[in-house]
């Protein structure tokens, strides 16, 4: 059985801050800058939005951002937990919001100062141990010294290498992919850059087996989109980016960052289970899609997302980067934006961006005959993704 | 050129170079004592070193001498007071006397390459020449300011028989002078705390077991599964009660990684996160120590040890268990180029330091005296270089067969093997060819990198 409203709504704006390294601004400046321009891009006025889904870590409050907009009522407000996992998960929100009557035009947005105020790469050593589920589940990991989302992830890299032969510069491939699409990008931090598979090989270590070229940026900016059923859509300025399907997925003994406690830590079952649901909702296959923003925060974890979607078999997604598959021009080109190494890191949802702008047409790679673009959100977390289609 | 030494200091001591020593003979022949008294020492239980049976069957038809021995045999041992030749006369000795009446006091070995020709046996008498090979310009090391060494000596048999060579390099230093003597011990306890463990009612067992010296693994009171992060129902059954087995504090190491950047003061770069999967089942995040980071592999077998660290409670951390005596002799054409070595762990103690220098001879006070030791600079006692050799000669037979020939072994010494540390010795194969093969080795401890060596190895060319 479906959901019910697969199909029945579309993303119909979509706004952004410039992305950069420091904004210069507040957080609240920056959701309040990217919220009016999605507002403005698809024809609506402020007072016209009634309903708003955040990211849990989100730090802007609905209601400053409401009242900055002069948005004077909302019916509808929600957050979605577990940091980037929640990206795709909040246009799924967004959706079934719009789709069951709860409101009628919906804005999600994701807005954060993370290089100039807030760091996520830093490091959790600084906690205090309390008795809370954080604090205990940081208890088995923080004490030996693995503080870091770069250190959380490259442990699934290691076991990723020694079972299926991968390497570093399988990893390095995916990040090539990006910075030669970020080239084309002048949104992009690491527009005109791209990079060798050589430089990414002589980049510093991070955490072995991890590069630097292996980590996205870190970045300020914010992202947002107005969310609305198909019927209204059609009466608005924008060729609606139909929602074709979405989905959130936790899988069995799922931890945060850090399930790696399964019998198998080398796929992502959780993503696993965000593609049954696409698939089911849509009837869509892998062969159906042009074209994916698959979450990057680290090249590794793009190599199973490929497998759990099934456009190649487990383990051998490797391969299937070798053979050029992952960039314009080949089977599946991926993070056509530059991704979140190559554009910016706004915690997956300028990579929703793209998906809207290959569906529209106005991609700076844009990706002939996009019809179905594929989104992923965070890895390694409870997560979530979507199909965004064409009307056509 | 230092100010320090009056012009032309280093020149006299160069006119050393060349010259041949008077031909000492080791004061006793090579006896089936000193050899079970070394394999004690170095742990070594090669059986065609000391079981007469296994020697007379094995390729070298009776017992020989460990071939790191080539060196003790002709150690001169505690002040042999007018036995040796007139000690004036002879060109190494004439350089140390000179470099200690210029303050060069302290001396460490820091190379040694042994070529073994033919291995001892019980009966051989072993008659050795020195020649000064050089003598270097003042340097400045990790130790302190001094002088290398480098003598060159060829052992005979009493029938005249060339038996084996050995270069060996010495570091003539003044104590005080580096930077290795302020090291060790203080800086740790200037090292901020490990982040502490958030521990609710229902993991306080975990971290109590510790305490106790203990890793303790839920498991549930009805249907005994093994759970790991601890729950408080066990999820097959709908048990409320779970209870905990301890572990056996083996397992294999399932993933690991190690953090470069961003440095954290309160962990020493370079240290690695493992992911260890117990025997009992379940994995857990720890620490894998007491080895090279580089040579931690997945798969690689490895064993509890509790420890505090700088952290306020004790800490399940794994290290590598060493590796079994290969009882057969691996062949050739068995052995390709890029196998690796299990890693062996060498627990360092003040009584393997000083027991191994005496087995070998070597009466140097800072092998054994931990005051004299201190007052040449050094922070303790520490390991000779003939142990260091010792050591390594038995990694290698150790994995490649009590019957494998070493022909050659070259090491460099790094930083110093303390007292309280644990060494690991780590190798790869470098090249392999009809039955001739050379063997890479790292002994890595808290400080780094001990020694790095090459043994040179005749194994059968094919299995059969
Ligand atoms: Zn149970």
């Amino acid at each position: 059985m479906g959901m019910s409203f697969a199909g029945k709504t579309a993303v119909v704006g979509i706004g952004a801050t410039d992305f950069s390294k420091n904004s210069g601004r507040s957080t609240l400046r920056l959701a309040v800058e990217c919220s009016d321009a999605a507002i403005r891009d698809a024809g609506l006025r402020p007072e016209q939005i009634d309903g708003m889904v955040l990211f849990t870590v989100e730090d802007n409050h609905e209601i400053d951002v409401a009242r900055n907009l002069g948005i004077p009522e909302l019916t509808h407000f929600s957050r979605i937990h577990h940091s980037g996992g929640a990206a795709c998960g909040t246009l799924h929100q967004a959706a079934m919001a719009v789709a069951s009557g709860a409101c009628n035009y919906c804005l999600v947005f994701r807005a954060f100062n993370e290089r100039s105020e807030t760091r996520f790469g830093v490091g959790v050593q600084n906690r205090a141990p309390a008795p809370t589920p954080m604090e205990v589940d940081f208890g088995w990991s923080s004490p030996f010294g693995l503080l870091t989302p770069a250190s959380w992830v490259a442990m699934f890299a290691r076991r990723y290498m020694h079972e299926f032969g991968a390497t570093s510069e399988d990893f390095g491939r995916v990040a090539v992919a990006d910075r030669k699409h970020a080239a084309n990008n002048p949104k992009a931090h690491f527009y005109e850059k791209p990079i060798s598979l050589e430089d990414h090989q002589q980049s510093r270590w991070i955490v072995k087996p991890l590069h630097l070229l292996d980590c996205c940026q870190e970045s300020d900016g914010g992202q947002a989109f107005v969310v609305t059923t198909l019927e209204r859509a059609l009466d608005l300025p924008q060729p609606p980016a139909i929602i074709a399907a979405a989905a959130q997925g936790s899988a069995e003994d799922q931890q945060m960052m850090k399930s790696y406690y399964r019998d198998e830590i080398t796929d992502i079952p959780e993503m696993g289970l965000c593609a049954r649901q696409l698939w089911r909702d849509t009837g869509l296959g892998p062969s159906d899609i042009q074209t994916a923003i698959l979450y990057d925060h680290f090249t590794p974890l793009v190599l199973p997302q490929l497998e759990e979607f099934g456009f190649c078999a487990r383990g051998e997604a490797a391969d299937f980067i070798r053979d050029g598959n992952i960039e314009i021009g080949g089977r599946l080109p991926i993070n056509t934006n530059g991704g979140q190494l190559g554009e910016a890191y706004i915690h997956g949802m300028n990579g929703i961006a793209e998906g809207v702008r290959q569906i529209r047409g106005d991609s700076v790679n844009p990706v002939p005959g996009a019809q179905n673009v594929l989104v992923t959100a965070g890895t390694a977390v409870p997560t979530s993704a979507l199909i965004l289609s064409g009307s056509h | 050129m230092s100010e320090s030494e009056e012009p032309g200091f280093v020149a006299g001591l160069r006119e050393s170079i060349g010259r041949s020593g008077s031909i000492w003979v080791a004061r006793d022949p090579v006896n089936p004592a000193m050899i079970r008294h070394w394999c004690d020492a170095m742990g070594d239980h090669n059986p065609v070193y000391t079981d007469a049976d296994a020697a007379a069957r094995s390729i070298h038809a009776g017992i020989v001498a460990p071939p790191a021995m080539l060196m003790a045999w002709s150690m001169r041992g505690l002040e042999p007071a007018g036995e040796g030749p007139d000690d004036a006369e002879d060109p190494g000795t004439g350089v140390y006397r000179a470099l200690d009446a210029a303050g060069f006091t302290s001396v460490v070995a820091t190379n040694s390459e042994h070529d073994y020709i033919r291995y001892l046996r019980p009966g051989d008498e072993l008659h050795s020449s020195q020649v000064v090979e050089d003598v270097s310009e003042e340097k400045k090391t990790g130790l302190g300011v001094g002088h290398f060494v480098t003598t060159r000596t060829e052992y005979r048999n009493q029938h005249g028989e060339s038996v084996g060579r050995m270069l060996f390099r010495i570091l003539k230093f003044k104590p005080g002078t580096g930077r290795m003597a302020q090291a060790g011990g203080q800086e740790a306890a200037e090292r901020p705390m490990r982040p502490q463990p958030g521990i609710s009612l229902d993991t306080a067992f975990f971290w109590e077991g510790l305490e106790a010296g203990e890793l303790r693994i839920q498991q549930c009171g009805a249907c005994s599964v093994l759970h790991h992060p601890p729950m408080v129902r066990c999820p097959q059954c709908g048990n409320y009660d779970l209870g905990w087995v301890e572990a056996s504090g083996r397992g294999t190491v399932y993933s690991h990684v190690e953090p470069v950047h961003p440095a954290f003061a309160a962990f020493d770069p370079p240290y690695v996160v493992g992911l260890v999967e117990l025997e009992e089942g379940t994995r857990l995040l720890t620490n894998i120590v007491d080895i090279d980071p580089e040579a931690v592999r997945v798969g690689m077998p490895v064993e509890l040890v509790i420890r505090r660290e700088n952290s306020q409670g004790s800490l399940p951390l794994f290290r590598p268990v060493c590796p079994p005596r290969s009882e057969v002799t691996r062949a050739g054409d068995a052995v390709a180029v890029g196998d690796e070595l299990p890693p062996c762990p060498i627990p360092i103690t003040t009584t393997l330091i000083i027991s191994t220098a005496i087995a070998s001879r070597d009466y140097q006070d800072v092998h054994h005296d931990r005051d004299l030791a201190m007052e040449r600079g050094s922070p303790d006692i520490f390991m000779n270089i003939l142990t260091t050799s010792g050591l390594c000669a038995r990694y290698v037979t150790d994995w490649a067969g009590p019957e494998a020939v070493i022909k050659r072994l070259s090491l460099q010494l790094g930083v110093p093997n303390y007292p309280n540390d644990t060494m690991t010795l780590s190798g790869s194969v470098r090249s392999s060819e009809a039955g001739r093969v050379e063997v890479a080795i790292r002994g890595y401890n808290r400080l780094g990198n001990h020694v790095t060596a090459n043994v040179e190895l005749e194994l059968p060319p094919a299995s059969d």
